[in-house]
């Protein structure tokens, strides 16, 4: 009954013609600029056009440029796997790091909202400035958190973080837990605190104890938005540019080089357009494949709930 | 027992919070300070502040149209995006058509797409069309990545608003677009207002696509930064008041869409 | 061994007195109602016994053991609740079983558990859907297979049928009613439905602003309710209540005036709409009042009365078709269906 009412509310907004104007340039605008870059983006990882050498044009090479990718290319591979790497060690830290902080603010804090406004704020910064703002602070000469790291022995002496082949992954994984984990603790919290209450009692009364109740009833009932934290967070880590570009800009050497700076020296340093094209096609699928697993498990889901 | 816990929990709440905030208090005390107190091999927390770091850079170096063009990206591609965005969400929250959902996906992969992926052909577009270097290359890149925003987020306000309020104004009269305009927009304005605010920090934070878009002329802060580092003395000052200038009214804006933060983060899947 | 409220105060941190020294005493096996209107203390007086509160003052006694500092699952105390609080990402079976893994049994002694009383509510051909797929009839029936299957000494129902819709309520109720008999178990029901309870209960505990009003057997609180709240809220439609004054044995209210057995002075007299009787032909003994408005209910008529400003219902199951609104009608009160309340407290005279 409700869905049929629904669709015939639906039926007649479009009879009368109002929807597809009010669609119309939205759609359009993506289409344009969207669709139409990624279709270009395909067509030109086929040629090899490149504006470092006159002598590429831009003539079609079919998958030559994939063939050399997936088979060849060892520094494609190696930042994939870097990247891999990358979101699944910051992530992981961040969504353990971040539930723990959303839980404990759930739990003890009454009074949350100048507490969350104020972790808020790493999230919120232009990502240049966080690289900026830890470029400074890891300074080799006169950074502060140079300073105590060394007076805490943690560092030596002569080295410089961002100079430390060993030390740059690691460092830029704890600047994007820094950053991002307030972005997980501010969503779960959320989700905690939209919990029913009676499931909890009903398992109380059941004789489950805390650790049950976490285990058989909180977890499985915050699992769309602990997905959605996940993917979301994915997503993003997977196209990290900003923050690394500023602070090492792939180095030294390849050593923090992330798909996405790849991808962006290929294009835009070696100028090789068909080849860098190859490469963004490759992210952008992976970034497609996860926010297709996004849509069927997170929104699907939640809306199907919500009916 | 209850209480030790409850006291070791704002004791842990408390670090994180100093370690979440520290970094950015030392920027906004680097901005103030003067070379000799940045370049101090033990950290400085008492100095004497100078303001000589902001007119050096925004005066001197001509920083200041930088923040006008990070201004007018943001505003413009918010302004843009809110009035094509909206119209649609409120479609997509109204009525049903074949492939509805499907449509509402893919609007949110071109919130997703890697600007990396997206920048090269953008790139030579708005080269063949003569808009490298001008703003208005940027504010249409950020348009295309904040209407999903825009459609995402907007959908659920309208969703919120109950049908009959549609009906009730279209049997006072109000045709359908009358009442979208008139009656479900006024309603929508907290919402609409949060997601505006919203749109206009992801535009202003941006990087990527200002970078490769503009070289010059029409670059916005974010742009401006990496130009004042080099490998050799670094201006540390100057880069620390601009960085201040271009995060500042960025944190103002977040306090206000706190209440919508959640659900704008989420694309609307959390309501918050 | 008994369950006793020993006052029992509770506050709540926004200055409300849900609970205000309640003392409550029944034995095990008893279908115990608590009854009222909301507001009045009942689902805490039930939340308290399941643990799930902390009163502010007094104990609470099973079998004379203090258990008002002892968590829910040591209490063995089952729970159903009124919007059934299922968990919605289990199968009916893992809800049902769920109270048995948390006790560690082993899984085929589960197994067999779940299936017997699945069978006792007629859920065991959905023990495999999950709690969306479940009408509401059904999910309620889970929520009290679950609350059983352990078979805890006392089951506590909080409004559990005030979700359901009208018809579905009348069946439910009879279910609770062949479980309880079946059973024996000592089951705790929460309700705002006179009828659920008068139907249900071995017992019912009237309570009113956090406090006890009346605890009696259904016959009793509807044959001698306390005082005149009970005596309104119990049957429907409500008990008349009558102000007036007697003189020389007689009491007068308006156009009425019948023969009690009581005091001058002021005094409320009570009848049920059912007692009052229709008088063929005008006696001494009758009143005459003027019929306001007829429902017919079938098989009953309800006729309304007005009495100077006051109406006065009476339900028959006698023909009125010859009656009409606006006509005489003589009027009988039995003596012995008479209640008498004191006029300013309204507590039951005699």
């Amino acid at each position: 009954m409700k869905t049929m009412n629904q669709q015939s509310r639906g039926r007649f907004l479009l009879d009368r013609g109002a929807s597809l104007p009010l669609m119309l340039p939205a759609t359009l605008l993506v289409v344009v600029f969207l669709v139409g870059p990624f279709y270009y983006m395909a067509y030109t990882a086929m040629t090899d056009l490149s504006f470092a050498n006159p002598d590429q044009k831009g003539a079609f090479v079919g998958l030559d440029n994939f063939r050399k990718l997936m088979r060849d290319d060892q520094i494609f591979w190696s930042s994939f796997w870097l990247t891999i790497r990358f979101v699944v060690v910051s992530v992981t830290i961040e969504f353990v790091l971040g539930f723990a902080l959303a839980w404990l603010i759930w739990r003890f804090i009454e009074r949350q909202r100048l507490l969350t406004t104020l972790l808020l704020v790493p999230m919120m910064l232009a990502p240049v400035a966080v690289g900026l703002i830890w470029r400074l602070l890891l300074q080799g000469d006169f950074g502060m958190v140079t300073y105590y790291l060394r007076k805490l022995g943690i560092l030596s002496q002569a080295s410089a973080v961002f100079s430390s082949p060993g030390l740059v992954m690691p460092t830029i994984i704890a600047i994007d837990v820094w950053q991002w984990t307030p972005f997980v603790t501010l969503i779960i919290l959320a989700g905690l605190m939209s919990l029913p209450k009676t499931p909890f009692e009903a398992a109380t009364m059941d004789g489950a104890g805390p650790w049950r109740q976490f285990v058989d009833i909180m977890l499985p009932l915050l699992r769309p938005i602990i997905a959605l934290v996940l993917l979301l967070r994915g997503i993003d880590a997977f196209k990290e540019f900003d923050k690394v570009f500023i602070m090492t800009g792939g180095g030294p050497g390849t050593v923090s080089e992330l798909l996405s700076i790849y991808a962006y020296r290929v294009n835009f340093k070696n100028w090789n357009l068909g080849y860098g094209a190859a490469v963004s096609f490759m992210v952008y699928l992976v970034v497609l494949i996860l926010c297709s697993i996004f849509y069927k498990a997170v929104y699907w889901k939640s809306s199907a709930e919500r009916q | 027992m209850n209480r030790s816990y409850k006291i070791l929990a704002i004791g842990v709440l408390a670090c994180v919070l100093i370690i979440a905030l520290t970094p950015y208090v030392w920027m906004l005390l680097t901005s103030f300070k003067g070379r000799l107190d940045i370049l101090s091999p033990e950290p400085r927390w008492l100095f004497t502040p100078t303001l000589s770091n902001y007119p050096a850079v925004f005066i001197d170096k001509d920083y200041l149209p930088l923040v006008f063009n990070s201004l007018i990206i943001s505003l413009g591609s918010t302004v843009l995006s809110v009035v094509i965005g909206a119209p649609a969400a409120y479609v997509f929250a109204r009525s049903d058509f074949a492939g509805k959902e499907d449509l509402f996906f893919f609007f949110l992969t071109t919130r997703m797409a890697p600007p990396i992926s997206i920048a090269v052909p953008l790139f030579l577009f708005f080269t063949t069309l003569g808009l490298t270097d001008t703003v208005y290359a940027v504010v249409i890149a950020h348009t295309s990545f904040n209407l999903s925003l825009v459609v995402w987020m907007m959908r659920g306000f309208f969703a919120e608003i109950p049908k009959e309020i549609d009906e009730a104004a279209m049997m006072d009269g109000r045709s359908r677009l009358g009442a979208f305009v008139r009656v479900i927009v006024p309603l929508a304005a907290p919402g609409l207002a949060a997601t505006a605010v919203l749109c206009f920090i992801l535009s202003w934070n941006e990087f990527l696509y200002a970078f490769i878009l503009v070289a010059f002329e029409g670059r916005p802060l974010t742009v401006g930064i990496p130009g004042l580092i080099t490998p050799h003395g670094t201006l540390w000052g100057q880069v620390a008041a601009v960085a201040v200038v271009a995060t500042l009214p960025i944190l103002v804006f977040t306090f206000l869409v706190q209440k919508h933060l959640v659900r704008g983060l989420t694309f609307g899947a959390v309501k918050g | 061994m008994a369950v006793s409220f020993k006052e029992v105060t509770k506050r709540f941190p926004d200055g409300t007195t849900a609970l205000d020294r309640l003392d409550l005493e029944f034995d095990l096996g008893e279908f115990i109602v608590l009854l009222g209107p909301s507001g009045s203390g009942k689902t805490t007086a039930c939340r308290l016994l399941a643990g799930l509160e902390a009163p502010s003052g007094g104990r609470i006694e099973i079998g004379g053991k203090d258990i008002t500092d002892l968590p829910p699952r040591f209490r063995d105390i089952g729970m159903v609740f009124q919007n059934y609080a299922l968990y919605s990402h289990k199968s009916v079976f893992e809800n049902i079983a769920y109270p048995l893994r948390i006790r560690k049994v082993a899984a085929p002694e589960i197994e067999r558990l779940v299936k017997e009383v699945a069978d006792l509510l007629r859920i065991g051909d959905y023990l495999h859907r999950k709690p969306a797929q479940l009408s509401g009839g059904q999910a309620q029936r889970v929520a009290v297979a679950r609350a059983l299957v352990w078979e805890p000494a006392i089951c506590l129902m909080d409004e559990p049928l005030s979700n359901l819709d009208a018809l579905l309520r009348l069946h439910m109720r009879t279910e609770l009613n062949r479980l309880h008999r079946k059973l024996d178990k000592t089951f705790v029901f929460v309700t705002h439905d006179q009828e659920e309870a008068m139907t249900l209960a071995t017992r019912i505990a009237v309570l009113r602003d956090g406090k006890l009003v009346q605890f009696d057997e259904p016959r009793t609180i509807y044959r001698r309710p306390a005082n005149r709240f009970v005596a309104e809220f119990m049957g429907r439609p409500a008990m008349n209540t009558i102000d007036g004054m007697v003189e020389g044995g007689v009491f007068r209210a308006g156009d009425i005036a019948c023969a009690v057995d009581c005091a001058d002075g002021p005094l409320m007299l009570g009848i049920r709409p059912e007692q009052i009787e229709l008088a063929d032909h005008a006696t001494t003994s009758s009143v005459t009042l003027t019929v306001d408005v007829k429902e017919a209910i079938e098989p009953d008529t309800l006729l309304i009365f007005q009495n100077r400003g006051n109406s006065v219902t009476l339900r028959t199951q006698s023909n009125c078709d010859a009656i009409e609104p606006g006509q005489p009608v003589g009027l009988r009160f039995p003596k012995e269906a008479l209640h008498y309340f004191d006029a300013r407290s309204g507590e039951r005279l005699r």
